[in-house]
């Protein structure tokens, strides 16, 4: 096991290095650069632009620029942002709990929906209820997630006025206080709920197939033929069984946590990553997006490390060479 | 429209009875002095209808993120100046017609070259210290100082002795000169008559900041979080990127706000209209294309005035060198006047700015918007280029574009195959593609034709700039300030003169303006200059001006006191909620 681990992190560190050349290189060639959105007479003029440029270094020559950023960062320098003006590492870390707590509520939601559904289609398949959960879980994975967050926020907010159509906390509030978490909770559950109902596709679909793969097993026969009550069987001997390859997907639900959500929170106006990276990419703040685009990156291989990691433990096969 | 003839004589008439009321009410309030409590009074002395309520909280919408500059000594977007608005004043004011007026400070010049300036007694900062002379030296030498990070040093250089002491060789600003806490001399390296206008005028409380060094500001938590002003508001509590919170600063110098508080929310600009509606923001600006949606709601008024920018059709005439500074190849395309002139003709700009901007802008024909003390009176402009694809056939055929091969579309004098090549910016609003090819049919009709190109929109600025290959006819706008001087976008050395248009009548004209050998101080000596270069950019045609624009706000009508003119709104302390 410790050969196999030790064998998998390694194998991460040249993955690392060419997702950092290639995110470097993309983001480069991204036309025009942060500053050239900024011809405004009234605001600045060409010699600040021009010297500012020359400050950033845009003018070295392409392998400068990279050996320049890739040392500064693996020191953890992560750079300025050129939009914001301040050290990327604070400006993540100002955004970095938004976007877990969204992560979070979010992946509770679709648990939530995904057991649900998954148990009820996997115990009745192919009857009604099963094709319509069938059907409900392939609508919400083909409508863009930005079609049902503007239908959200007009259903939920301004037309039954349930939930706030944007922000992350009512800001007359003192920071820390009980009502200061309700209001946080309150406003991150409707992009929580978008975000969730949209993920239950997948969890779905595969609780439902493993069950009633396992309700074929020869386990469950013996349960039944010792007179086992049906809910029990289900509840929990088939679903013990069958959320083990629900582990695949643990992995990505790290990265989900963490990698924000880009058009949810953007149209939520909820201060988050996603939203962050989506604005980075926007205004070319190099800084931003590269240390953003790797620690996405980094977190997906994080994850899918843990993933397989998991697999091992599970299913001792995997291990052996 | 007719119908809003009427509502809007009658809300201009209520809207000035209040303002007036306003008036009179803040000079009652100063000579009540300080101690006692604003809220009250006020309702028991007037009666009626503009009888400002105290009290409440409103919310203001910005439908673009922040940067989150708190600092207007830093500051570069105009969404930052927005949420900064409330809680910072400039020691000069603009009016109705762009002029400066005093405001923190009043000045007086005899020269243009040293100026006196003499500040308001009694303006207190958000913490309760008063406002000296000092506070303003201190901000243009934090901004002229080697380790400045923001992009205001142009605003200080033009003051004597300013290098000097950006290069480190000076202590302090030589052409600064303090007589008292109140008053203050300052001298200009020249005469100009621009100089009062370019001069950085925010005052920098040197209390609070004398211990952060220069180089750290812009990163410090006062620039973030706890910036400090003289303003109508403080600042409360700050979540950065998405909403801030002022109070009411019962200190205020021109009399305490009637509202208690302000929100300032960011908002994505698909919740606009549904917002407005459902009363959840009170203020907010409107895009155009919106503005039809917003007019419609009982809740809310549309307030629209003069915007100070305008959209042109603009031709690339050579190639710019940056480090000679000048224009230094030849496109020779579209040299022929009658070409362009027929290519303006050929344009319907009511049609499509009704189409595409909901009929919230005007055509101009000259590129300075007309409410600028500057702009040229529409009759002092020679042509006014109607629509009128007749006229525009004809000329064409004059200057010998005819359809040779039969193919429909005209080809040039030589006989040589012709297409406009026609640029246009791209972004995720689906209407930038539609205006753009209404304009390509506008060509194609008189017989040009037109391939258009949409652009990603950094790219896009990027090419005009550095003049890439392939833009040849492009699409853009400009917005200008306070200070009328045209010369960063049209003088043949400048950058940004984006056409490359070089010509030397234009470049004197545009001198001559501001120098005080020329105009001196008489303003409408400098008018007319600048009216003259008007007609001439209008016979010229280097670009082909399109339409100026509205600026468009949406109100809740809850909201009163609120006024806009050309230099933006009116001081915050002067809204109210209605009962």
């Amino acid at each position: 096991m410790l050969k196999y681990t030790i064998r998998r992190i390694l194998a991460i560190v040249p993955m690392l290095f060419l997702i950092s050349v290639v995110v470097f290189f993309l983001a480069l060639a991204m036309p025009g650069d942060a500053l050239s959105g900024e011809i405004d007479p009234n605001n600045s003029d060409p010699e600040y632009i021009e010297m500012m440029r020359e400050k950033l270094g845009y003018n070295d020559p392409i392998h400068v620029q990279y050996y320049r950023w890739i040392t500064d960062f693996i020191q953890g320098d992560f750079g300025t942002s050129v939009k914001y003006k301040m050290p990327v590492e604070d400006l993540i870390a100002q955004r970095l709990p938004n976007t877990i707590f969204l992560g979070i509520i979010s992946l509770l939601f679709t648990y939530l929906f995904a057991f649900a559904m998954g148990m009820y289609a996997g115990k009745k398949p192919y009857t009604k209820i099963d094709h319509a959960i069938g059907g409900f879980n392939y609508l919400m994975l083909a409508i863009p997630i930005y079609i049902a967050g503007v239908f959200a926020i007009y259903l939920f907010s301004f037309k039954l006025g349930w939930f706030p159509f944007s922000g992350s906390v009512d800001i007359a509030l003192t920071e820390g206080t009980a009502e200061w978490w309700l209001s946080r909770l309150y406003h991150v559950i409707l992009p929580a709920l978008v975000l969730g109902a949209m993920g239950t596709a997948s969890y779905t679909q595969f609780l439902r197939n493993d069950i009633i793969d396992n309700s074929q097993k020869d386990y469950v026969r013996t349960a039944r033929a010792k007179g086992t009550p049906e809910s029990r069987i289900y509840n929990q001997h088939i679903l013990r069984n069958s959320v083990i390859p629900l582990i695949t997907f643990l992995g990505f639900d790290i990265v989900t946590i963490v990698n924000g959500a880009l058009i949810t929170e953007t149209i939520f106006t909820y201060p988050g990553l996603g939203q962050l990276f989506l604005t980075s990419m926007q205004t070319n703040d190099y800084p931003t997006l590269m240390t953003l685009a790797l620690m996405f990156s980094f977190l997906v291989l994080i994850g899918n490390l843990i993933a397989d990691l998991l697999y091992g433990i599970v299913d001792p096969r995997i291990r052996v060479e | 429209m007719k119908g809003n003839k009427w509502y809007w004589l009658l809300s201009t008439v209520l809207l000035l009875s209040l303002f007036l009321a306003a008036c009179s009410g803040g000079d009652d309030e100063q000579t009540k002095g300080e101690g006692e409590e604003t809220s009250e009074e006020g309702t028991d002395e007037n009666t009626g209808e503009d009888n400002p309520t105290q009290g409440g909280t409103i919310t203001y919408a910005i439908d673009s993120e922040p940067e989150g500059i708190l600092n207007i000594h830093y500051y570069g977007t105009a969404t930052d100046a927005d949420v900064l608005g409330f809680m910072v004043e400039s020691l000069i004011d603009y009016d109705e017609n762009l002029e400066p007026q005093p405001n923190l400070a009043s000045w007086e010049t005899e020269d243009n070259k040293t100026y006196t300036f003499t500040f308001e007694e009694g303006v207190k900062w958000h913490d309760g210290d008063e406002l000296t002379v000092n506070d303003w030296v201190f901000a243009l030498e934090t901004i002229a100082h080697p380790d400045y990070e923001g992009p205001r040093y142009a605003n200080v250089q033009t003051i004597e002795g300013a290098e000097a002491f950006n290069k480190g060789e000076a202590e302090s600003i030589s052409g600064l000169e303090v007589v008292d806490d109140y008053t203050i001399n300052v001298t200009f390296d020249e005469a100009r008559v621009n100089n009062l206008v370019n001069v950085w005028s925010y005052p920098m409380h040197e209390e609070y900041w004398k211990d952060v060094p220069v180089k750290d500001m812009l990163e410090h938590e006062k620039t973030r979080m706890k910036p400090m002003g003289t303003g109508p508001f403080k600042i409360g509590n700050v979540v950065p990127g998405e909403s801030y919170e002022y109070i009411a600063n019962e200190d205020y110098w021109k009399g305490a706000p009637n509202l208690d508080k302000v929100i300032v929310k960011v908002i994505d600009n698909k919740a606009v209209t549904g917002a407005l509606q459902n009363g959840e923001v009170d203020m907010v600006p409107v895009h155009p294309t919106m503005g039809k949606d917003v007019e419609a709601m009982e809740n809310v008024d549309l307030v629209t005035y003069p915007g100070l920018s305008y959209y042109y059709v603009g031709f690339k005439f050579g190639k710019f060198d940056n480090e000679k500074k000048e224009i230094v190849e030849k496109n020779e395309k579209y040299a022929d006047l009658k070409l362009r002139q027929a290519m303006y003709h050929a344009i319907n700009r009511e049609e499509w700015v009704e189409a595409f901007f909901g009929g919230y802008g005007t055509p101009v024909n000259a590129p300075v918007p007309s409410s600028h003390w500057i702009a040229a009176d529409n009759d002092d402009l020679k042509n006014h280029y109607e629509y009128d694809p007749e006229k525009a056939k004809a000329l064409l055929d004059e200057a010998g574009y005819e359809d040779t091969d039969g193919d429909g579309f005209r080809e040039d004098p030589k006989g040589e195959k012709f297409v406009v090549n026609f640029a246009h910016y791209s972004s995720t609003n689906p209407t930038f593609e539609a205006r753009a090819k209404a304009l390509t049919q506008y060509w194609n009709e008189i017989g040009l034709q037109t391939e258009l190109q949409m652009m990603e929109s950094s790219l896009y600025y990027d090419s005009i700039e550095k003049d890439k290959k392939g833009i040849e006819v492009f699409f853009g706008g400009w917005s200008t300030g306070a200070d009328p001087d045209p010369s960063a976008l049209w003088k043949s050395d400048q950058l940004w003169n984006l056409p490359r248009w070089e010509n030397e009548k234009s470049d004197q004209l545009l001198e001559d303006a501001l120098n005080v050998e020329v105009v001196g101080t008489d303003k409408e000596k400098r008018k007319a200059i600048y009216t003259e270069w008007q007609q001439l950019t209008n016979e010229e045609l280097p670009m082909l001006y399109i339409a100026e624009l509205e600026e468009i706000m949406g109100i809740n009508q809850r909201v009163g006191g609120v006024e806009y003119d050309v230099s933006g709104a009116n001081n915050a302390n002067e809204w109210y909620i209605k009962e």
